[in-house]
């Protein structure tokens, strides 16, 4: 009942994030990656964000101009899923400040690491919204003492 | 980092393809050299963050260095650079794995990676500690279906071990935070799929694993459920263990809304925690042993928890079926619908119960949202399929269900209209599948075109299973074909050639449908069916298949009739003949060949003849082929016989399965389709309703192992038993009241019931440590009640009836029954297994309690010493020695005669002579009663008699009704006087 990877696809059909929780070839990931952009980038907004991928299902929900992509096992719960996203943004959107692509392209290290205090090996880890950005938060500060440390050094 | 802001700005600025792959090869180079010369750590961190960017942007394979830098930057004292040295290293060492095998792989990772883990899981930095947890979570995970284990006997197995030894005191400890257990947690479960072993040596790892899945915290309960899962579906026994408070937990969430505020997403408590939760109980109720027996069942089930999970089902599914504000707590509260509604069928729920989730379920068929319709659809089909008897299609008013479900087929969403299909697939019964077979073929002109080919198999297995009367399963089976005709985009057939052929199939086999399809489809031919509103609709191809085959087999039982005339059927066949296919068309030439030789005076001969040499030129080897063949047969007149054998009537077929099951496509493993034996228009249709078509796979998770090497079919060592469990036990042997087991945290009081072969044990468990220290026990949970009587046909059946509560300060109650069957051998004795949370320990009791034969004896009144020394001499003839056994009995201290009368009358003899305390001689006392088994009773006597003079040796005599029962009788009198064992 684990999420098997999430990737974030720009409208252009730019990888903007990706993460793959199960060990699959670079060839593999490349496939996967095109037939999905493909598949998801044709559907119209009002289409179920619910699709069924070889033995899997996507579960993708679109923000202003990035695609969030999930891949779950067939058995699993959709609409967690779908809610997950969800939580990853929200929890975006908190430490950026109103999240835009941009912010991901230059920020990316903050959104891997709000990803993995959220789920790790592709289990959630922590649903906690406040939880988990306590910890960025801490994780931030410890770098900004480094940084402080080497100048003082 | 500034360089590296202005590196992604240069990309993004690339105006091609071309000039980003220039830009990226420059900085690769400038990164090389910069590795070799002398730079510092700051620099270090922006070049390797530089290269990770690389990666991330697709040149993957142009990033094959910085591994030596990824290691110093682990390295560092500063927790940012440590931070992106362990990031670096999964990304850098994951890139070449795709050229060894994943053994290799893993082992040469924990090679490079192995010291520094250590040192970091040692360090006292828990930021520190959390890096390197996270690093082992998510690079040593294998998915669950490789076969790659790790072996005691391998080179690396130490180091694993070191490994997980640490990880797993992490999970564990009472001082370590909730941030890095969570983490823990997860890196243990990818350590222990890898090397499973030492969860079966570590068999005492096993409570308080499970014990987590009731921490405090949430976070370390969701964090530990895949972990939780792992251990019970390695050591299944222990899934009665952790359901209690699983179901609790649930409980609190849903129905008594305790859940931290920061747990709740939006309006709705901790919905993963709740979904992860139902799943994992779903999941125990597919787990099966190695008999492959289930493991669970509602009948293990306490009432208490039986009777919490159902109202949780039923308070999940009541507020779906609210009208909820807001799209993230409707997609929340929906998808807590959807794990409880698939948890409901297992939990035996009512009727109501099940009818109350279909209505919940139609009501979100009509929602605005295309994901609820769809996954309410899906669960729908789930449920339907899952339940022994059809529910939905018994509902009441289903006409109307059927009714919104149709509407469904013509939903905006082509995955909703898949799902409705598969929905009324699966809830077609014998008493709607005509209603619905029609609904069907009217919609298939209106389908899409990529829905067709599934339309047409579902249409055609529906009518096959269902059909009682033949002429309508053909008639439905032609009309199918006629409408079906056309071909997509890419020039394939909107049906597969499955369909017609399994029709042709149950023609064969079935004779009176042979004159019966003959007369149809000559009628179909010369009028098809949708030409009522004068549109021309295309050529159906596998119509004329069926056509050619079966006018040119059966075409003559009906010509008698002249509007069915030889010369018609003939023609009817000519014209279309060069309007399909080329496949088509070979067996076109086949069924002239048969109609020239059945009837070789009809006026059509000549054009045949003129086929065939026309044909004879095709451009196509098969035609080309068979027109020679066949017009060389023709003009050479060969015998009747020759012909007869070229001909040959088609033999029945004997394939049981149909086809068309291969491709009925989706539903087929979700759903336990049920495939229908008989050949044709089977009434009886069983269902089906095994395991594997429940769809998940339960076996055992090494079974692929078959070396012999699977450690999880190893004896597991015995129970190792609480020191000072004996007191409790030989108390318990021959009083029915008294304490069971006492230390400073716990005392366990207990009360036996005795009625007739079954007893009743009543424990109170009084928490100690409330008067001492102030601390409540929490977490008790009853992990284990294992009892050592044979599995198949025990001798006593024990029953958990009542289980204490988790958490309590002063005292909680706990009930167990027994049943004895049989006679109960004396080493066969249960053991109770509890553990419990106090103040911050972990404690498990393991504590063996009699269940003897002993136990259910009642006192019986015979008239005096003469009747009990008649008995006595009637079992001595009767049985000889197996009648009886004596042991000699060696007291600590004296014992009189009133004593043994005392000790005789509470274990229920009736005491039938005793000498006087007053006298010097001898001790005799005797006893007489009554053993109770389920099975039969049995006659006991007793007589004890002193050996020395001072009342501390002596024999005891048992005679018993029971051949061999009277030994197991006196050695458990022996064990009750001596104490020892």
């Amino acid at each position: 009942m684990s999420i098997k990877y999430l990737f974030l696809l720009s409208r252009q059909g730019k990888i903007r994030l990706a993460k793959w929780y199960d060990t699959i070839s670079q060839k593999e990931k490349g496939k996967i990656t095109r037939e999905l952009s493909t598949l998801i980038l044709s559907r119209r907004a009002k289409m179920c964000n619910v699709l069924e991928y070889k033995d899997m299902k996507i579960v993708y929900r679109r923000y202003a101009s990035l695609f969030f992509i999930v891949g779950i096992e067939s058995g699993d719960n959709e609409l967690l899923a779908l809610e997950i996203i969800h939580r990853f943004v929200e929890q975006m959107d908190k430490m950026y400040g109103n999240v835009c692509e941009l912010d991901i392209i230059f920020g990316f290290d903050k959104a891997y690491h709000i990803l993995d205090e959220l789920l790790l090996d592709g289990y959630i880890q922590e649903s906690s919204k406040k939880e988990v950005l306590r910890r960025v938060g801490q994780q931030d500060e410890l770098e900004n003492m480094d940084e402080l440390d080497q100048i003082l050094a | 980092m500034k360089g590296l802001n202005q590196f992604i700005v240069d990309i993004r600025n690339s105006k091609d393809i071309e000039e980003e792959k220039k830009r990226i090869n420059l900085e690769l180079n400038n990164i090389q050299s910069k590795f070799n010369s002398n730079i510092n750590s700051y620099q270090k961190k922006k070049y390797v963050c530089k290269l990770i960017y690389i990666y991330l942007s697709g040149y993957a394979d142009s990033v094959d260095f910085g591994l030596k830098e990824s290691f110093q930057l682990v390295c560092s004292s500063s927790h940012s650079e440590k931070q992106l040295g362990y990031l670096a290293l999964s990304v850098l060492i994951n890139n070449d794995k795709s050229t060894q095998s994943t053994r290799d792989f893993l082992d040469s990772l924990l090679d490079q990676v192995h010291s520094y883990l250590i040192k970091d899981l040692q360090s006292s930095n828990e930021d520190t500690n959390c890096l390197a947890v996270q690093f082992i979570a998510s690079n040593f995970n294998l998915p669950e279906s490789t076969t790659v284990r790790v072996n005691e006997a391998d080179e690396s197995a130490p180091k694993w071990l070191e490994l997980i030894d640490i990880v797993y005191s992490f999970v564990t400890s009472p001082i370590h935070k909730s941030v890095i257990k969570k983490k823990a947690a997860i890196a243990l479960y990818s350590l222990l799929k890898l090397y499973p072993q030492v969860l079966i040596s570590n068999n005492n790892w096993i409570p308080r694993l499970l014990s987590l899945a009731d921490d405090k915290d949430y976070g370390v309960s969701i964090a530990s459920i895949p972990l939780i899962q792992f251990v019970v579906k390695s050591k299944p026994q222990f899934v009665k263990a952790i359901i209690p408070a699983i179901s609790l937990k649930l409980y609190n969430i849903i129905i008594e809304n305790k859940c931290p505020e920061e747990y709740y997403y939006y309006k709705s408590p901790a919905p993963w925690l709740v979904v992860k939760l139902l799943q994992l109980i779903e999941y125990f109720f597919f787990l099966s042993d190695t008999n492959d027996y289930a493991v669970l069942s509602i009948a293990d089930l306490d009432e208490q928890t039986l009777n919490n999970l159902r109202s949780v089902v039923a308070q999940s599914i009541q507020n779906a079926s609210q009208p909820i504000k807001g799209l993230p707590n409707r997609n929340s509260q929906s998808s807590t619908l959807f794990q409880a509604v698939s948890l409901a069928v297992f939990l035996d729920a009512s009727s109501d119960a099940i009818n109350g989730a279909i209505n919940a379920l139609m009501m979100l068929l009509t929602s605005n949202e295309t994901n609820t319709r769809y996954l309410a659809l899906d669960a729908l089909i789930k449920l339907t399929a899952r339940s022994t008897s059809n529910n939905l299609s018994a509902s009441p008013s289903i006409d109307e269900k059927y009714t919104k479900i149709f509407k469904l087929l013509y939903d905006r969403d082509i995955s909703v209209r898949r799902k409705s299909l598969d929905l009324l697939y699966t809830i077609t019964n014998a008493s709607s599948y005509s209603m619905v077979i029609t609904k069907l073929l009217d919609y298939f002109p209106l389908c899409d075109f990529t829905l067709k080919p599934e339309l047409a198999i579902k249409i055609a297995v529906l009518a096959e299973k269902f059909a009682t009367d033949s002429t309508w399963y053909v008639t439905t089976m032609l009309k199918l074909l006629s409408i079906s005709g056309g071909v997509n985009s890419n020039g394939t057939n909107y049906i597969g050639n499955e369909v017609w052929e399994r029709i042709v199939q149950i023609i064969v086999n079935n004779e009176d449908l042979q004159k019966k399809t003959s007369k149809l489809i000559i009628n179909l031919l010369k009028k098809p069916f949708s030409s009522t509103d004068n549109t021309p609709i295309a050529l159906s191809e596998n119509l004329i298949k069926v056509a050619a085959f079966v006018l040119g087999e059966y075409g003559d039982q009906v010509t008698y009739m002249s509007e069915l005339s030889t010369k018609l059927q003939f023609h009817l066949l000519y014209d279309a003949y060069f309007k399909v296919s080329l496949t088509t068309r070979a067996m076109l030439l086949t069924t002239f060949l048969k109609f020239f030789v059945k009837y070789p005076d009809e006026d059509f001969i000549p054009e045949i003849m003129d086929l065939f040499e026309i044909e004879e030129l095709s451009l196509d080897l098969e035609i080309q082929t068979r027109a020679h063949e066949y017009l060389t047969l023709a003009t050479h007149k060969y015998s009747q016989q020759l012909f007869k054998e070229v001909l040959k009537p088609m033999p029945i077929f004997v394939k049981k399965e149909s086809h068309l099951m291969d491709r009925i496509g989706s539903v087929s493993h979700i759903v336990g389709v049920n495939r229908s034996k008989s050949l044709v228009l089977a009434k009886n249709i069983s269902s089906n309703k095994s395991k594997a078509a429940r769809g998940i796979d339960s076996s055992p998770i090494l079974d692929e192992n078959s070396d012999g090497s699977n450690p999880f079919e190893e004896e597991s060592k015995p129970v190792v038993l609480s020191p000072n469990w004996y007191s409790g036990y030989h108390r318990m042997l021959h009083y029915d009241a008294g304490i069971f087991y006492e230390d400073q945290l716990i005392k366990i009081t207990y009360r036996v019931i005795k009625e007739g072969c079954a007893l009743t044990l009543k424990l109170t468990i009084i928490n100690n440590s409330a008067k001492t220290a102030g601390t409540d026990i929490t977490g008790l949970t009853v992990l284990n009640l294992e009892s050592l009587t044979d599995d198949h046909d025990p001798n006593y059946v024990l029953n958990l009836k009542q289980l204490p509560e988790s958490t309590f300060h002063d005292k909680a109650n706990m009930e167990i029954s027994v049943k004895i069957r049989n006679v109960v051998e004396n080493h066969e004795s249960p053991i109770l297994s509890i553990t419990f949370m106090c103040g911050g320990s972990f404690n498990t009791l393991n504590l063996k309690f009699p269940v003897l034969l002993l136990k259910t004896l009642t006192s019986t009144a015979l008239n005096g010493l003469d009747e009990f020394n008649r008995r006595w001499a009637q079992i001595g003839e009767l049985l000889g020695p197996q009648g009886e056994s004596s042991q000699a009995v060696n007291l600590t201290h004296r014992y009189n005669s009133s004593n043994i009368v005392r000790l005789l009358s509470r274990l229920g003899f009736a005491v039938v002579h005793a000498t006087s305390d007053e006298t010097d001689n001898t001790i005799l006392v005797m006893g007489a009663g009554i053993l109770h088994t389920q099975k039969t009773n049995y006659g006991v006597l007793a007589t004890l008699k002193s050996t020395d003079q001072v009342g501390k040796e002596f024999e005891v005599a048992i005679r018993c009704s029971g051949g061999g029962v009277a030994e197991v009788v006196a050695i458990t009198m022996k064990e009750i006087l001596e104490g020892k064992f």
